[in-house]
């Protein structure tokens, strides 16, 4: 989703609720069928690949999906476990076996507190819309500089960029640590000018996400 | 609800430049946001506004009706003020009748008008002990970007200053004139992040502020209602310094507001 | 419907006292995206209605004991502003208020695929900021565009309008005169693509003849609105549905 999506979009009109598909592809992510035909589910553009017509919606909260790495946010503490919020309607499950860390019984609020920020990473998704996050995966880790920026999740692949090349403008123009959650939070870290002028770029990547020449805008933006 | 679990990180990170005189939108420590004021959209109403600071939109509409007045004020109208949080303006914001926010941001913009004497009640009696016109100035947020209390006063006070008194719907008179405005009341609020005061808190600021400290002046400079609010606290001094920062700073809305009103 | 009053004279050389043909829709403008706060937004303005709608959404699910354990519930709220209306509306819900909301979360839970959200809610808010006849097909038109925009998965956009009968005769799209003193009003909502009816009230008084006349013409005022709930969403991307 991050890597072709915005390139796709332009030049096609958006597709809206309802709209039928082209019917010699099979029915992807943002579509359902209908008497055997495909239909675009969501407001989005067209997107085909491998035989298949997704609709990547332009809105919409977060879906967790397994292997996502999302910025989650400490709602709830139990004895052995923490309850995340990740932007998604559930909040997100993290037992301490899931983090290298040793937590005695009732003791994780020492670890991680209510309020506090992880980068993690989505394990488990089950047909209840239940989930589960962990920290025993590469870059996981609590957080504990920096501030969290919040975009909408489908504007998270323009912040990124084509090949990383928009967050690598960022990083290099704002000396900041920057990861973007697929999530929609995205976590900054550096000087506080430095982080407000991240900020402030990465904001208007996600407000103008469909505008064009916003690379250009951006590098002026970060001069 | 969970969504409201504010991260620990961007607290510090807003206090941080708080206390540098900076703020994450780029505004200077006592600076309104952009203010947009409509007037006189809604038909069904004798007084309309819509109101836009920064990302906050308030719609007032202000209705007169003929009443009886209250027996120790016979010869004087009344004025009821009321805020209706709707639910599309936050998802903060739950169903069912006003609860205390609502009912706090009403009265404080109530007393803001009606101390400043905005309206001449006395005006606004039709026949001594019997007859009044009963204002009802009711304010629907529909966008909560933050510093609900002025922006409520604002779209409170554009709306009233586009009233009419509904003469010949009621059969009173023969013409219907303009509601009589005296002056302008603006209220100034002020957010304290951390150790650090601004003015106008946007919504990400107001997620993070422990103290809030609410001003209205007249066009005279004088003060017509405070309030302090949440679990925070602030110094006299920082208080008497916000009171004379607001005497500048709400020159920009009454500019903004005069303009609106012709 | 007040009962009819034919005193007066609705049609006159026909045309409507506002200047309407029988089967002819108020003016409607739709902006899709006006609010900052809300997931997905919608400004309507149908005659002089003017409506918000606001969706927060899938959301947890309050209260927990309305939860569905397969599938998301959509909440939508009907509500109209104090000064909507002529006399004052006392702020708060009503009898009225609540039937629209319910009936408004029914139909919009026939097109939304509350399957994939087990659990959680879908919350719709209409505001009626001004009221003139027709406000609860203008709210559910109004909810369908700010749902699409929230990009909450859907299988159609729900238009709604209006048909009725004044002086005897069976027009589209009643105003706030031919409402008070006409003889019925038939709300209709569909799901333009498979046509299913999806919302249906009648309040009145029609023949069976007259009953299908009014389905129809309410049913074609539906088509009608739908192309302006798509220009309005597809506006807003920079494209044309």
């Amino acid at each position: 989703m991050t890597k072709s999506s915005s390139k796709s979009a332009r030049g096609r009109s958006v597709l809206l609720p309802g709209d039928k598909l082209a019917d010699d592809l099979k029915a992807g992510s943002g579509t359902f069928r209908r008497d055997g035909e495909a239909h675009a589910a969501v407001l989005g553009f067209p997107n085909d690949s491998s035989g298949y017509v997704n609709v990547h919606p332009v809105a919409g909260r977060y879906s967790p999906r397994v292997g996502d790495k999302v910025i989650a946010v400490c709602v709830e503490t139990g004895p052995s476990l923490w309850r995340m919020n990740i932007g998604a309607f559930q909040n997100s499950m993290l037992h301490h076996s899931e983090t290298d860390w040793k937590v005695d019984f009732g003791d994780t609020a020492s670890f991680i507190g209510i309020g506090d920020a992880v980068l993690a990473e989505v394990y488990m998704v089950d047909g209840s819309g239940s989930h589960q996050v962990t920290l025993k995966k590469d870059d996981c880790r609590k957080l504990y500089a920096g501030t969290i920026v919040y975009i909408p999740p489908p504007r998270v692949s323009r912040v990124i960029g084509k090949q990383g090349s928009m967050i690598k403008l960022l990083r290099e123009r704002t000396n900041c640590r920057i990861q973007v959650g697929q999530n929609g939070l995205v976590w900054v870290d550096g000087e506080p000018d430095q982080i407000a002028r991240a900020q402030k770029a990465i904001e208007t990547i996600s407000r103008e996400a469909t505008s064009s020449g916003l690379t250009e805008k951006i590098e002026k933006l970060l001069e | 609800m969970s969504n409201a679990t504010v991260a620990n990180l961007m607290r510090g990170h807003i206090e941080t430049l708080a206390a540098q005189g900076k703020r994450t939108d780029g505004r200077g420590t006592n600076e309104f946001r952009g203010v947009s004021i409509e007037t006189g959209l809604i038909s069904t109403a004798e007084g309309s506004s819509r109101v836009s600071l920064g990302d906050t939109t308030v719609m007032c509409g202000v209705k007169l009706l003929v009443g009886t007045p209250y027996p120790d004020s016979p010869g004087r109208g009344s004025m009821t003020t009321t805020a209706e949080l709707a639910c599309l303006a936050s998802e903060q914001f739950e169903p069912g009748p006003p609860r205390e926010p609502a009912i706090e941001l009403a009265r404080v913009v109530d007393r803001g008008i009606r101390e400043s004497q905005m309206i001449n009640f006395e005006d606004l009696c039709i026949k001594h002990g019997e007859k009044v016109w009963v204002v009802f100035i009711d304010m629907h947020i529909l966008d909560h970007g933050g510093n609900l209390f002025d922006c409520c006063t604002l779209a409170g006070a554009a709306a009233l200053s586009n009233a009419k008194i509904p003469n010949v719907q009621h059969g009173i008179a023969d013409k219907d004139v303009d509601l009589p405005i005296s002056c302008w009341p603006i209220s100034c609020t002020f957010a304290k992040l951390g150790e650090a005061i601004v003015l106008d808190p946007n919504h990400e600021e107001e997620t993070v502020m422990n103290a809030r400290l609410t001003v209205a002046h007249d066009e005279n400079g004088n003060l017509r209602a405070m309030q302090k609010g949440y679990n925070g606290a602030f110094t006299g001094d920082e208080i008497k310094a916000a009171v004379k920062t607001a005497r500048t700073a709400d020159k920009v809305l009454r500019k903004a507001l005069k303009e609106a009103a012709g | 419907m007040a009962g009819g009053n034919s005193d007066i004279e609705f049609i006159k050389k026909g045309k409507r006292l506002d200047g309407r043909k029988p089967d002819e829709l108020r003016e409607v403008r739709i902006e899709a995206g006006v609010l900052n706060r809300a997931d997905g937004s919608c400004y309507l303005e149908w005659g002089n209605n003017k409506v918000y709608a606001g969706v927060f959404g899938p959301i947890e699910c309050h209260p927990r004991h309305k939860q569905q354990q397969d599938r998301a519930i959509v909440q939508a709220r009907y509500t109209m502003a104090p000064f909507s209306v002529n006399d004052r509306k006392r702020p708060g819900y009503d009898r009225r208020s609540s039937e629209i909301s319910y009936i408004t979360s029914q139909a919009l839970e026939r097109v939304v695929m509350v399957e994939l959200f087990p659990r959680a809610a879908i919350r719709v808010d209409m505001q009626v900021v001004e009221a003139h006849a027709g406000t609860r097909c203008a709210a559910l038109t109004a909810a369908s565009v700010a749902l699409a925009d929230a990009g909450i998965p859907m299988r159609d956009i729900i238009p709604s309008c209006a048909a009725g009968k004044v002086s005897d005769t069976v027009v589209l799209d009643l105003n706030k005169e031919e409402d008070n003193y006409g003889q019925a009003d038939l709300p209709l909502a569909i799901v333009p693509s498979t046509g299913e009816v999806v919302l249906l009230q009648l309040d009145g008084h029609l023949t069976p003849d007259e009953f299908e006349q009014a389905f129809d013409l309410a049913y074609k005022g539906c088509m009608d609105l739908y192309d302006i709930q798509r220009a309005a969403l597809a506006n807003r991307y920079g494209g044309s549905a």
